[in-house]
């Protein structure tokens, strides 16, 4: 068939080569294929920031308008919501009328309750199982939604959890009209499903005009669009998983944006003039500690040191300043920062005084033993930075050892628990993750029930005392008190050192210095409404 | 009994005389007189020694590198071809790479020679319903095209260094069956295998003294053509991140992980690559100086 | 004779057959449980179970192969795991970007192959037949894929000639042939032709050659002919067996397009192969290997059938 239509081509000899249009941003993204489009993406983040947010909207969402202040949750198709005070299980949310999807039908009431038994109701006709698989996780308390009126839903959720509107930025509203007008020429709800992904519906800024599967997805400006218009008149999302191969293409003008340039790199794409875009991500590239007797970072004393030990500006350097130095999982001026006492900084002679106090020094040597991996997701460059950690911890007298694993393995072991076979010895995994999310950010890894198999609390954390705080958290329902009681977890997590904070991610991009308009903001995700290019 | 062992005996001189020294030495001299073979040959030696005795040549740690010294370009102090990525010396990863790149390129092909050889006679040697089997089999592998049933395997099986060499093998031994198969049914109705057989040989016996005396020659001409595509494929499955595993060096991996350097070291980032050619091409031109010398058609 | 053909013709029905089972046993073989590239490892039980069952994962061995062949058959490779969409509808598109490549990369090794050929079986021994063959040899010993790399460095990068990567400025959907289409062709083209230029350069010398010192072109000059007379017949001659050739290293370079692919991101099969083993979505991985074996099975038959019919020796029925 395609070469019938190569032929074709070749005969007519016509086809005039694509002019781009004036306002045409060609993306080349680190994914090996487009994220899925139906509305819940894979490929992780990277899904929702190209196939998700500028297709769909969701009834909250990430601010995403500024550099320079944390991005939080505000409101989008959901105008307000509140928690029922009798019953914390059962919220109300507001809906924004005069919304539209790419098809012209209406969002409502119906349009959430049907996108939430898409993933949560398995009588559903729309219900499809994969999408559950890429969302329940994220949000784990959700259980149904029950229409109201017209304009207005209440959410169910298993237990009291004051963070699920932060959860819902996950759950994308997809267009039932334009499904069930599929779904008449489509037999089976998995075949309307991938009949959708092929041509979807969303109400977001950017609608689809064209799917090439694992070549090229085109967006075009959404003029329906509810709110603020995008300025670029059309997108182009190319996938291109080799880092070398994506610079090149900046670099011979096939694309003008690129995600995650080589670190290699930089100082050719400088040399052409490219612009160089980063910021910190709320991702934290850490050592967490194991705290069962027996392991040395059960010792608040030495987690401090190692917390104070790191040359993190000697680190930042390696990167070729692709990293921020945390203070923290969270950075100051966030809302769940909360003013901790012990204060992460390079201070050497400190590190030192605490290990001497702890038993260790050059004399008295300490030995570390850290699972790694030699690559992965969100992982940076994990063998050239613990080389460098090693050697930088060596004259403090703390020698460090590594258990180098596979990616999979090691992501696979972190469920498991330091005290696992898994483990082999590990006093330390260091496994990346994100931190948008508090529960993601603190509450699985510092909540004791958290502890393997159920979830990520891989060092068997357990003090009541943040179980009781974690528990005030997800329990205050007033988003200012509850973000306190984050904050307050937040700083008392710093405080008992429990991670080994090493470095923030700052999602680095390389683009033509035509592209105006662009914010990176302190997130994962980009509001591709504003830049355009020139 | 006894004249039958006394057969075998007489015969098994025969042969040797016949096929001895005579023969050996004017493939020796033929090979002298090739200036491409020896220079081949010589390179390939050196290539083995080096690598062979890596641990008391190379000037650095294979493993341990520096972050302030890495991608430094060709000819720097102490690091004479440069470091990479991970501030490691080039002269000492290629060293080192050399081991497993070689190991990963001979040993599928002698594994596949000892097997291939095995089955390829016995489907020669028995023909009917064996012959049938065994080639039959062959041709169904032969179907897929070697470096489609490399990657299909090994990329199953998941990346490693045996998954790999399994793969490779699993190439090799259709195409050293079906050598082995056309030269055996060859020789077997040559007058010596017939003189033996109605001597009252065993079969075995014949198989081992006139048949493989006979077809080894040729087989072997042949496997060593294919130590340079084993090399190449080898090399290409680390390449895709379907061999070894880093920090392993190996060059094909090298050739990998340095590609995100080729925009600040271009010359550094392709070394690897170079020795891959270089000893590919060598073990082609060895292998077809081999061939002209011995006198082996095919 | 036409007893030939049609054995041949049936012979490839039980090789299909077998070439189907290996395809099969392929994701056997392969380690871990396929589920876990469809749900992330954190998904709850309940959640694996049900994707299990729609995926008829759960069924004994036997018969997910006797329902795959039966599904194969009538032309459904099933889905792919990672996306969802058919592995035949990736496929097919893959399928004419490699088809485009390998014919490419063919027609450059036929006629590079041949012409160098050519000239070092006409003039054995000289330079020019030195050089001819030192080129096949470095053609088949070269790692292509580094090759690819190093052109990449002095065309794209320094140079700043051709394009790196793709296939071509809006993706192989947009393709057309001019020359800004064409120039993403044009590296991996030279790359993958290395290989089947060796070959053919090879294999046509030593026809030429071996014509060249037959009797009756040794007679034929002898009656004074030109050299272009006598060059039409060592072509006529020579012809079938370098047709057979190329036939064949198309098929090679359908199914070894992997590397190429990778290094210079071409939309193929290969490409496709080679996201589908790291994303383990075996049911793309199996599709992808099972049409292009069946290609290579067809092209050796088609090889076999047209060299039959090209020359009169081969009658053995």
């Amino acid at each position: 068939m395609t070469l019938r239509r190569t032929l074709l081509a070749a005969c007519l000899a016509l086809a005039p080569s694509l002019a781009w249009a004036q306002g045409t941003i060609r993306i080349g993204m680190t994914a090996a294929d487009i994220p899925l489009t139906h509305g819940q993406p894979d490929q992780g983040f990277e899904g929702n920031r190209f196939t998700g947010i500028p297709i769909y909207d969701s009834l909250t969402q990430w601010d995403l308008s500024a550099a320079d202040r944390a991005s939080v949750v505000i409101p989008s198709l959901a105008e307000r919501w509140e928690v029922d005070p009798a019953d914390h299980t059962r919220w109300t949310f507001h809906l924004r009328r005069g919304v539209k999807f790419h098809d012209g039908s209406d969002f409502n009431a119906d349009t959430v309750v049907w996108n939430v038994g898409k993933v949560l109701d398995r009588e559903a006709p729309q219900y499809d199982a994969r999408q559950v698989g890429l969302t329940a996780t994220r949000m784990p308390t959700l259980r149904r939604a029950e229409k109201i009126d017209a304009y207005t839903v209440r959410l169910i959720t298993s237990e009291p959890d004051s963070l699920l509107p932060i959860n819902l930025t996950n759950l994308f509203m997809a267009s039932p009209t334009h499904w069930a007008a599929l779904r008449a020429q489509h037999p089976t709800a998995e075949a309307t499903w991938n009949a959708f992904a092929a041509a979807p519906s969303g109400t977001g800024p950017f609608r689809v005009t064209r799917f090439v599967p694992r070549e090229r997805l085109e967006l075009a400006r959404f003029d329906g669009y509810w709110s603020t218009k995008a300025k670029a008149d059309r997108l182009v999302l190319l996938p291109i998983p080799d880092a070398s191969a994506r610079t090149a293409a900046l670099l011979s003008g096939q694309v003008d944006w690129i995600e995650a340039p080589s670190p290699d790199a930089l100082g050719q794409l400088r040399s052409r003039s490219m612009t160089i875009t980063q910021n910190l991500q709320p991702h934290v590239w850490p050592w967490q500690p194991c705290f069962v007797a027996g392991s040395p970072l059960a010792d608040v004393r030495i987690r401090r040191a190692l917390n104070l030990a790191i040359d993190r500006d000697g680190l930042k350097q390696l990167l070729g300043g692709l990293m921020v130095a945390p203070v923290g999982t969270v950075a100051p001026g966030h809302p769940w920062w909360g003013n901790p006492s012990f204060r992460i900084r390079t201070d050497k002679a400190e590190a030192a005084r605490l290990l001497a106090e702890a038993g260790y020094g050059p004399q008295r040597r300490l030995t570390i033993k850290v699972q790694i991996s030699a690559s992965g997701s969100g992982q940076m460059q994990p063998l050239p930075m613990n080389e460098f950690i090693q050697q930088d911890l060596k004259p403090l007298g703390i020698d460090i050892e590594f258990d180098v694993v596979d990616w999979n393995t090691l992501f696979g072991n972190w469920r498991q628990g330091c005290q696992h076979a898994s483990a082999r010895g590990a006093h330390a995994t260091n496994v990346s993750f994100a931190a948008m999310d508090p529960f993601f950010a603190m509450v699985r890894f510092w909540d004791s029930k958290m502890a393997p198999p159920t979830s990520n609390n891989w060092g068997f954390f357990n003090q009541p005392r943040f179980d009781a705080m974690i528990r005030e958290a997800r329990t205050t329902f007033d988003p200012v008190a509850r973000d306190a009681a984050l904050a307050r977890l937040h700083a008392a997590g710093v405080d008992e050192a429990l991670f080994i904070w090493i470095a923030h991610d700052v999602s680095p991009r390389a683009m033509t210095p035509r592209i105006r308009g662009y914010v990176q903001p302190q997130s994962w995700f980009v509001d591709l409404r504003l830049p355009y290019i020139q | 009994m006894s004249t039958a062992a006394e057969a075998e005996l007489a015969i098994q001189a025969k042969v040797a005389v016949a096929k001895g020294q005579g023969y050996w030495a004017g493939v020796f001299k033929r090979v002298r007189r090739d200036p491409v073979t020896i220079v081949c040959a010589t390179i390939l030696l050196v290539m083995f020694l080096a690598i062979l005795f890596a641990p008391l040549l190379a000037p650095h740690d294979p493993y341990q590198g520096s972050m302030i010294r890495r991608l430094r370009g060709l000819g720097t102090l102490n690091y004479p071809l440069g470091t990479d990525e991970l501030g490691r010396d080039m002269v000492t990863r290629l060293l080192f790479g050399g081991r497993l790149s070689w190991f990963m390129g001979i040993v599928p092909v002698v594994l596949a020679f000892i097997i291939g050889t095995t089955l390829g006679v016995t489907a020669g040697y028995m023909g009917g319903k064996v012959n049938m089997a065994i080639m039959r089999t062959t041709d169904v592998f032969y179907a897929f095209p070697s470096v489609l049933l490399a990657v299909a395997i090994s990329g199953a099986l998941g990346a490693g260094i045996v998954n790999a060499i399994l793969a490779l093998t699993l190439v090799f031994i259709p195409q050293i069956i079906r050598v082995a198969e056309t030269v055996t049914q060859g020789v077997r109705n040559l007058d010596f295998v017939d003189a033996a057989r109605s001597s009252g040989a065993s079969g075995f016996t014949i198989v081992r003294v006139h048949v493989l005396g006979n077809v080894l020659g040729p087989i072997f001409v042949y496997a060593t053509n294919l130590i340079s595509v084993c090399m190449i494929l080898a090399s290409g499955l680390s390449f895709l991140g379907l061999g070894t595993k880093p920090p392993e060096p190996e060059w094909g991996l090298m050739l990998n992980t340095l590609r995100t350097a080729i925009y600040v070291q271009p010359w550094v980032a392709v070394l690897p690559g170079a020795c891959i050619f270089i000893t590919s091409i060598c073990f082609n031109l060895l292998s077809d100086g081999l061939r002209q010398a011995m006198d082996v058609k095919g | 004779m036409i007893f030939y053909l049609l054995r041949r013709a049936l012979y490839a029905i039980p090789i299909a057959l077998a070439v189907g089972f290996v395809c099969f046993m392929l994701v056997q073989i392969a380690p871990g449980d396929p589920i876990n590239a469809i749900v992330p490892p954190d998904a709850p039980g309940d959640v694996v179970e049900q994707v299990r069952r729609d995926y008829g994962l759960d069924k004994p061995l036997p018969v997910q192969f006797g329902l795959w062949l039966l599904k194969v058959v009538q032309g459904d490779l099933g889905r792919s795991l990672a996306t969802g969409r058919s592995v035949w509808s990736d496929l097919s598109t893959a399928i004419g970007n490699t088809l485009m490549l390998a014919v490419c990369a063919s027609i450059v090794g036929f006629v590079v192959g041949c012409t160098l050929g050519g000239l070092a079986g006409t003039f054995r021994g000289s330079v020019l037949d030195r050089l001819a063959t030192g080129i096949a040899v470095a053609g088949v010993s070269v790692p292509h894929y580094w090759l690819g790399m190093v052109m990449v460095v002095i065309f794209s990068v320094q140079l700043n000639w051709l394009p790196a990567m793709g296939a071509g400025p809006g993706g192989s959907s947009d393709w057309a042939w001019d020359w800004e289409h064409f120039q993403f062709l044009v590296l991996p083209t030279i790359t993958l032709s290395v290989i089947p230029t060796g070959i053919v350069t090879r294999t046509v010398r030593g026809i030429v050659a071996e014509i060249m010192n037959q009797e009756f072109v040794v007679a034929l000059r002898g009656k004074g002919l030109t050299r272009g007379q006598v060059f039409l017949h060592v072509v006529k001659n020579a012809a079938p067996n370098a047709l057979a050739v190329i036939g064949l290293q198309l098929g090679y370079l359908m199914g070894g397009s992997i590397l190429v692919e990778t290094v210079f991101s071409w939309p193929g099969t290969g490409l496709l192969l080679n996201s589908a083993i790291f994303q383990r979505d075996l049911p793309v991985l199996q599709g992808t290997i099972l049409v292009l074996a069946m290609f290579f099975v067809a092209l050796n038959l088609v090889v076999d059938l047209v060299q039959a019919a090209l020359d009169p020796r081969i009658k053995r029925a």
